[in-house]
């Protein structure tokens, strides 16, 4: 599969939501995308788009990794509200892509490229490296977690 | 697997069902998706679509910076045109056409190769050549003689005019002769010869199907079957034919010791 403009722009989206920082998702994206294009000079075009985001994943992490740093805890969970649809209407996207890019890995990673709602399961067990029982559990567990901190910082009253 | 397992994995996947529909959806997940919407859980399955929807929507909002947008504008950014070829080539069924368009291809030449080879009685010629593969000796008339010696006896017992042994072959010892009709040919003159068994075969040449004229061509020309060669002449509109069991280059010091 080719990779054509039109993937790029969900590359660094992905990026954005991995770092949570405009100029972090910009070096990234950019330092991912000089390579694929120095692997074509050198007859060694990217295999296929997922090389794209687990190239830019490992960047983001290491890019995130220089800086401040969120502290390791547990975060409270609640069930998903009937209301949450509005709750997230309220939000920005950067505030969206920094709670993503606070999370542990590979949590962060599962959120953002689920989130982006661009791959198939098959395709982000490829990129994550990880079972789909794994995956599940990370996407349903940052789900409750989303929630409770959307239940803390943008309640939601019925009119 | 038990009842169990499978429920836990449809559940399990369910919960990471994806947001929109895509065209590569598993079956294990379609199925889980048809079970999550149908089930008791229809309900929590509902919100979890919308929180998920909602969350996507967001995704997409998020601005692109304009300078990371100037590279969205060089399409040759990543040329992935050359490996595309190079696996559309090594593709299993790109391979077995192109064999197979290969061997059509060389039957079709070869067909043409062999048309261009051809002459007017090439037909004939290698339907006597069958009939050479398939006579036995005992089929011909038992005459000693040579062969250049025949023209006389064809012209004044069959009423064949014409049927004259080129020079090149005309010395050598008969062991039989015979005349007889063909289904397709009329009139052929067949000379079993002591060199090398070969025969020799005398028929009318055949006619231009638009005006009946005969063309005659002096040289040698070449027609094969069945491991047999067949040298042909024609004149006076009468083809001569001396077949060999063997290849064109048996026949050659025959044809150049005229030559000499």
């Amino acid at each position: 599969m080719s990779v054509t403009t039109q993937n790029l722009p969900q590359l660094y989206r992905f990026c954005f939501l991995m770092t949570g920082d405009a100029s972090k998702a910009q070096e990234a994206f950019q330092d991912t995308v000089r390579e694929a294009a120095l692997r074509s000079a050198r007859d060694e075009p990217p295999p296929d788009r997922l090389w794209f985001f687990r190239d830019a994943r490992w960047r983001c992490i290491a890019v995130s990794e220089q800086g401040l740093q969120a502290e390791p805890g547990m975060l409270e969970e609640t069930e998903i509200s009937p209301a949450a649809p509005m709750q997230i209407e309220q939000l920005d996207p950067d505030q969206l892509a920094v709670w993503i890019s606070a999370a542990p890995e590979p949590q962060r990673s599962a959120l953002a490229l689920f989130y982006l709602d661009e791959f198939s399961l098959r395709e982000m067990l490829a990129v994550l490296e990880m079972k789909a029982g794994e995956l599940s559990d990370l996407i349903s567990s940052g789900r409750r977690q989303f929630q409770a901190w959307l239940d803390a910082t943008t309640p939601y009253a019925e009119e | 697997m038990s009842l169990f397992q499978i429920r836990s994995n449809h559940s399990s996947l369910a919960r990471c069902a994806p947001i929109t529909e895509k065209p590569g959806t598993d079956r294990a997940m379609r199925v889980a998706i048809q079970r999550a919407r149908r089930g008791k859980k229809a309900a929590p399955f509902a919100q979890q679509q919308a929180f998920d929807g909602a969350v996507a929507k967001l995704v997409r909002a998020i601005p692109v910076d304009a300078q990371v947008a100037e590279w969205f504008a060089n399409e040759n950014l990543i040329p992935l045109v050359k490996r595309r070829w190079k696996k559309i080539l090594l593709n299993p069924a790109v391979l077995a056409i192109a064999l197979a368009v290969a061997v059509i291809g060389g039957v079709f030449a070869y067909r043409v190769h062999e048309h261009l080879r051809d002459f007017p009685g090439a037909d004939k010629a290698r339907r006597l050549l069958s009939v050479a593969t398939s006579t036995r000796s005992v089929l011909l008339d038992p005459l000693q003689t040579d062969a250049g010696a025949l023209s006389d006896l064809f012209f004044m017992k069959h009423r064949l005019e014409h049927y004259d042994i080129p020079p090149e072959f005309a010395d050598f010892r008969t062991l039989g002769s015979r005349v007889f009709d063909d289904d397709e040919v009329h009139g052929v003159a067949q000379i079993w010869v002591v060199e090398k068994r070969m025969q020799f075969f005398l028929f009318p040449a055949e006619k231009d199907p638009k005006d009946g004229s005969v063309t005659d061509f002096s040289d040698w020309r070449f027609v094969e079957l069945e491991g047999w060669t067949g040298a042909v002449q024609q004149r006076n509109g009468v083809c001569f034919m001396a077949a060999i069991r063997g290849r064109e280059k048996d026949l050659a010091p025959y044809l150049e010791k005229r030559k000499q």
